[in-house]
């Protein structure tokens, strides 16, 4: 079929039929037709007509004219090909020729000045984004034979250890092995997580799977017992029995104070070892230290199965190969015995095989503990050496090179999204870290247009030249991607934290925003949780909730007359902060006491835990933190701004009168808007509402080293939300900031929504003014920008806002280009985007002061320039 | 002496008026009328109020303040701009801000606070102060107080002026200034007058002077549709603009905006519209080759 496809693309413009194609592969009409729609999802001539429209929508962007390119692609007439065009686009070709012009010819030249993606990189795209296929087959898979092998291994009275580990070795032993047609890298993961499947449920994938009879039966007879425990070793989110106070469990309850276990999957490890030793080489390692111990045993199983996961493929590409199958290629499949021959069994020598072998490692990894957020590090720094020789001695040109990121990447982001990786850097010796391959994952990304996360990490060694082409990306691809990390601010911030110097310049991201040495650090992501903005809702309730009055999560600090100053009701807001944090410390160690899932690959590959013989979970690592996100800080800093000039400066209310407007939820909106509108917000720029959150966010941090010696445990501070802003803002009452009750409250440290209305530097001046050299953890703070500014004549600007922000202290950012849908939300709902700006004609403007009918102009104009 | 300035918006973050990442200062008062003016705004020297109706949640706080001024009639809000006395105290209490005031007095050192706060953008990207309006000339004192601290501070300075002021105060303020954006409305005498309220030879006798003592200078010329945006008019303002002295480094043509009506109805003023649409692109190039065209000196001629 891949000859086929690339039949139609290169024969575009001559009269393509039905009876001629199928005539000249060999099949038969009615056969062609069926493998064709089985393939494409589309039928023959309904493929012909969409890429030949594609092609030529793209010739008439390129300045051809209509008539001409009408007669180049076979139309007969104008009106033909304008018919044709009108139902595929839904407009005209002149119009569209109007409306996509300046955002696609641009994208066009850069897509000109890049590498291309290469053919087949186009074909299995088109698959991942329409088709995917064997997913859920191979989602049963995994979860059958890991319940089979703890099972076993539970009956015949094993080592914690040993059960975990029996659970990875069962699927690797057992799953068969599947390649996809037009694949040079190959190997599937499991796009889904979570419990073992029922065979009730899911019977019909059952009977799809490969699974033999015996295998099956044995499974559905396996007592629920052994289920359950498949589940605390091979997932992440289990319930824990845990033996919590009254208060730290209200305090959960209300999203004030939150422990959680996680077990892992979330992890960075060291992939490198495998590429570097091969499992035979790590097998020799483990006996260096082996004493016989079932910590060593399990991992030696893992090991021992391990090895023969390439074998495995290469048998199957031996065995397509000699069947003849039809759509497969043959010298995919040749490349394909060649490669997993080697790897991962013995060190990789091309970046072919550094590539196949790092991907292997990462499958084997999500099958450990499902894939979640088990992300890669910095992969053009690991690449790179493999790379490098290939292309000195000749053995791939740069083209081929880029081919192969692709396919790593279309593997990657194929089922699931948070597996970061990151690129550039800076070096130990201050230069800069960013290689060819960093720019070939930038275009990667951009070209493949459906990968969601990705990290650059920037410094002041960085070239303008990169950080320019990664804000481009930014603006094609309009998902926020990629993420930006200042180094200058994360080194010195997790230097602080005493993690040694070498490997805080080797630092990287996992899942979303959590930053970690890659192959040496347990982070305990998403642990714990305080919600900051609750401390002054148990202030107003001396310790009890307002949203839940029979609870009581807070201290008492006092009767509300008892602070007859701003400086007393402050003081009295930070106990009750520092109370959250403890108690939130306090929930995270009882949930992460004691070793309940063993991670024995993630152990074998993460420092110290070999050496020290104790598990990745069982505080083996040679880093081993808890991130304690602080979500709310905005809103804190805010409403504290508010009590302080209505309260104290200006004595409009009194502290009793403020809480029975918010037990009321804003009844009188007058007053509600008077708070929003008539106090400085943070996001501004404003120094006297920037500085409480300064002091806040200094103040937590101070907290949590005291809970470090309190705990002994290692916590850095992250003032991060996740999405769970909504749970937050849901389980609170209303806030003196002007937030209605259950309303959602800020997103991590950006500026409560719609209150930023004094343009970008005002924004990214505020958010850098904050502590960040003290929150390890990474500030995460999203933008909302006008994709317009990522193009052509803007970009240089946007680049060196960037670098600007960065030197003063900006510590992660994310830009969010607006769309449609906002606009048309804004429209709606005009206060909460009172700082949405759009570029009108000479000026920008705030989205709000445009009359309706230009506000409707430009929700089309937008939805026309996202590509 | 204490300077003091009306300034109505302080716009940061701005790609548009000069190099770089910019501040945009707008002054308040012109002593032009345009009629095109999309900035209403920025005409009056005083504060004036405004009332943007969609935002109003009748709560008759206004009321209370200035029964005059306001009023409720059934479930509308009713501002009385005839008995207004621009005082601001509505403003100053309306929760919802649907009443605002259109400018606040600034003092020299407060303006640079808010100047100096994107200093690091400035540098990294050459940008700098952009002074705006209304007309910033008209207040040349106030102005030239600002631009020394810049010059101490090393913040690149840049107008953006119709020159229709007396000549001092441009020569008061010129050798502060890196950049001068200076506008050319309509080359016809009588024409001016009739759209703008004033005769242009003042304008063009300024613009002329300070071409021989400025270097940096880009002609600005708003094209308004059926009023200046003929090539014939582009021959007549080429005319002018070939008696500028060596100054003038360029030509920008600004497009027809068509989107100041809300901001007129909010002021409770008159909009005139010229077009319902802005110049075409392939218009807008006719233009700029006749300009270009009669040009004696080789100057770049753009269009934004």
């Amino acid at each position: 079929m891949y000859e086929v496809l690339k039949y139609i693309h290169e024969n575009i413009k001559s009269r393509l039929n039905l009876s001629e194609t199928s005539e000249k592969f060999g099949y038969s009409r009615w056969h062609f037709c069926k493998k064709f729609t089985e393939y494409t999802g589309q039928n023959f001539l309904d493929y012909v007509r969409h890429t030949r429209l594609s092609f030529a929508s793209m010739d008439i962007l390129k300045g051809s004219k209509i008539a001409d390119v009408a007669m180049d692609y076979g139309y007969d007439t104008i009106g033909g090909f304008n018919k044709a065009f009108l139902k595929e686009y839904g407009c005209m070709p002149r119009e569209y020729k109007k409306r996509t012009k300046e955002s696609a010819l641009y994208y066009e030249r850069r897509k000109n000045s890049m590498y291309k993606l290469s053919s087949r990189c186009e074909i299995l795209k088109e698959e991942v984004v329409h088709l995917k296929k064997n997913e859920i087959n191979y989602a049963i898979e995994r979860g059958v034979y890991f319940s089979l092998g703890t099972a076993e291994a539970m009956k015949a009275g094993l080592s914690d250890h040993e059960i975990a580990a029996a659970g990875t070795a069962g699927v690797l032993k057992n799953f068969n092995p599947y390649i996809a047609p037009y694949e040079v890298i190959t190997g599937f993961n499991f796009g889904r997580n979570e419990a073992p499947p029922e065979y009730k449920r899911d019977k019909k994938y059952f009977e799809n799977s490969k699974i033999s009879k015996e295998d099956l039966e044995t499974y559905i007879n396996l007592e629920p017992k052994y289920k359950a425990h498949s589940l605390l070793y091979g997932n992440c989110l289990y319930e824990v029995p845990v033996e919590l106070t009254k208060q730290e469990r209200e305090g959960m309850e209300e999203w004030a104070s939150y422990g959680r276990f996680i077990s892992s999957n979330h992890s960075v490890i060291g992939h490198e070892q495998v590429l570097k030793l091969g499992f035979e080489g790590l097998l020799k390692k483990i006996e260096k230290y082996d004493n016989g111990d079932g910590f060593y045993k399990a991992m030696k199983n893992i090991v021992n199965e391990a090895m023969h996961i390439g074998e495995k493929y290469a048998e199957e590409a031996k065995r397509l190969l000699e069947a003849g199958a039809p759509e497969y290629n043959k010298e995919d499949l040749e490349k394909i015995i060649k490669t997993c021959s080697r790897v991962p069994r013995y060190p990789a020598e091309t970046f072919l095989e550094a590539c196949q072998a790092i991907w292997f490692s990462h499958v084997i990894n999500t099958w450990e503990d499902t894939i979640n957020a088990n992300s890669l590090g910095r992969l053009d720094r690991i690449l790179y050496p493999y790379y490098k020789n290939d292309i000195e001695k000749g053995v791939i040109t740069k083209e081929e090179a880029f081919e192969i990121i692709c396919l790593l990447w279309l593997k990657l982001y194929r089922d699931y999204d948070v597996q970061q990786s990151a690129v550039g850097g800076t070096n130990p010796d201050g230069t800069s870290a960013v290689n060819d391959l960093s720019y070939m994952m930038l275009d990667a990304t951009e070209q493949l247009n459906f990968v969601r996360c990705l990290s650059v990490r920037f410094g002041s060694a960085t070239e303008k030249e990169f950080l320019k082409r990664s804000l481009e990306v930014v603006g094609h691809v309009q998902k926020g991607l990629p993420f930006f990390f200042n180094d200058d601010v994360m080194i010195p911030a997790l230097m602080d934290k005493g993690i040694e110097r070498e490997d805080a310049y080797n630092y990287t991201e996992l899942g979303c925003v959590e930053t970690l040495i890659p192959g040496k650090t347990n982070p305990h992501a998403v642990t714990g949780e305080v919600g900051m903005h609750k401390a002054l809702e148990y202030l107003f309730g001396n310790g009890n909730s307002m949203k839940r009055p029979e609870f009581k999560p807070g201290l008492e600090t006092g009767e509300l007359s008892s602070f007859d100053t701003y400086e007393k009701l402050y003081e009295g807001v930070k106990k009750q902060l520092k109370n959250l944090i403890d108690m939130t410390c306090s929930s995270c160690c009882k949930f992460c006491s004691s070793l309940i899932a063993p991670k024995p690959y993630k152990s074998l590959l993460t420092e110290g835990c070999l050496e020290s013989g104790r598990d990745f979970n069982g505080f083996g690592c040679k880093y081993d933190y808890y991130q304690i996100m602080l979500a709310g800080l905005p809103n804190l800093a805010d409403s504290l701004m508010v009590l302080k000039k209505f309260v104290y400066d200006e004595k409009k209310y009194t502290l009793e009168e403020i809480k029975k407007i918010l037990e009321s939820n804003f009844e009188d909106e007058a007053v509600r808007l008077q708070f929003v509108n008539k106090a400085p917000k943070f996001g501004n720029d404003i120094e006297e509402v920037d500085n409480i959150a300064i002091d806040l966010l200094n103040f937590s941090c101070d907290v949590l080293e005291e809970m470090s010696e309190k705990y002994a445990r290692s916590f850095h501070a992250q003032p991060f939300s996740f999405l769970w802003m909504f749970d937050h803002g849901r389980e609170s009452a209303a806030s003196p900031d002007g937030r209605r009750k259950g309303e959602t409250i800020a997103y991590s440290v950006s500026p409560m929504q719609g209150r930023d209305f004094n343009g970008l530097t005002a924004v990214l001046n505020s958010i850098s003014k904050l502590p960040t050299k003290r929150t390890p953890g990474s500030t995460s703070a999203i933008i909302e920008v006008d994709p317009k500014l990522f193009t052509d004549k803007n970009i240089d600007v946007i680049t060196d806002i960037l670098i600007a922000a960065g030197k003063m202290g900006l510590s992660n950012v994310q830009f969010n280009t607006i769309d449609a849908d906002t606009l048309l939300d804004a429209q709606k709902n005009p206060e909460k985007y009172n700082n949405l700006a759009v570029r009108v004609s000479g000026f920008s403007q705030r989205f709000n002061l445009l009359d309706k009918e230009m506000q409707d102009h430009i929700i089309g104009r937008t939805k026309h320039s996202s590509l | 002496m204490e300077y003091k300035a009306n300034i109505t918006n302080i716009s940061r973050g701005s790609f548009h008026d000069g190099p770089g990442i910019r501040t945009v200062v707008y002054f308040g008062g012109c002593l032009l009328s345009c009629k095109w003016c999309h900035n209403p705004e920025t005409l009056s020297f005083k504060s004036d109020v405004v009332y943007i109706k969609s935002k109003c949640i009748h709560c008759g706080r206004c009321v209370e303040i200035c029964p005059q001024g306001h009023e409720i009639r059934g479930n509308d809000m009713y501002f009385n701009r005839v008995s207004c006395k621009k005082c601001g105290k509505c403003a100053e209490l309306c929760p919802s801000g649907a009443l605002t005031v259109t400018s606040k007095p600034y003092t020299p050192e407060k303006l640079f606070k808010e100047i100096k706060k994107d200093k690091f953008y400035f540098n990294q990207s050459c940008g700098g102060v952009t002074f705006s309006g209304g007309e910033c000339l008209l207040q040349s004192d106030f102005l030239k107080e600002v631009l020394k601290y810049c010059r101490e501070e090393k913040i690149n300075t840049c107008i953006e002026s119709a020159f229709f002021v007396p000549f001092e105060n441009i020569l008061k303020v010129i050798n502060d200034i890196d950049f001068v954006f200076a506008d050319l409305k309509i080359p016809d005498r009588e024409k001016h007058k009739e759209y703008t309220g004033q005769y242009n030879d003042r304008i063009i006798e300024n613009i002329r002077k300070t071409s021989e003592i400025h270097s940096n200078i880009i002609i600005r010329i708003p094209l308004i549709p059926g009023v200046n945006d003929s090539e014939r008019d582009m021959a007549d303002f080429a005319r002018i603009i070939n008696t500028f002295g060596c100054g003038v480094k360029g030509v920008e043509l600004l497009k027809y905006n068509y989107l100041a009506e809300s901001k007129y109805e909010n002021l409770g003023k008159e909009y005139t519209k010229f077009s319902e649409n802005t110049q075409s692109d392939g218009h807008l190039n006719s233009l700029v080759k006749a300009l270009k065209e009669s040009l004696i000196r080789d100057i770049a001629v753009f269009y934004k």
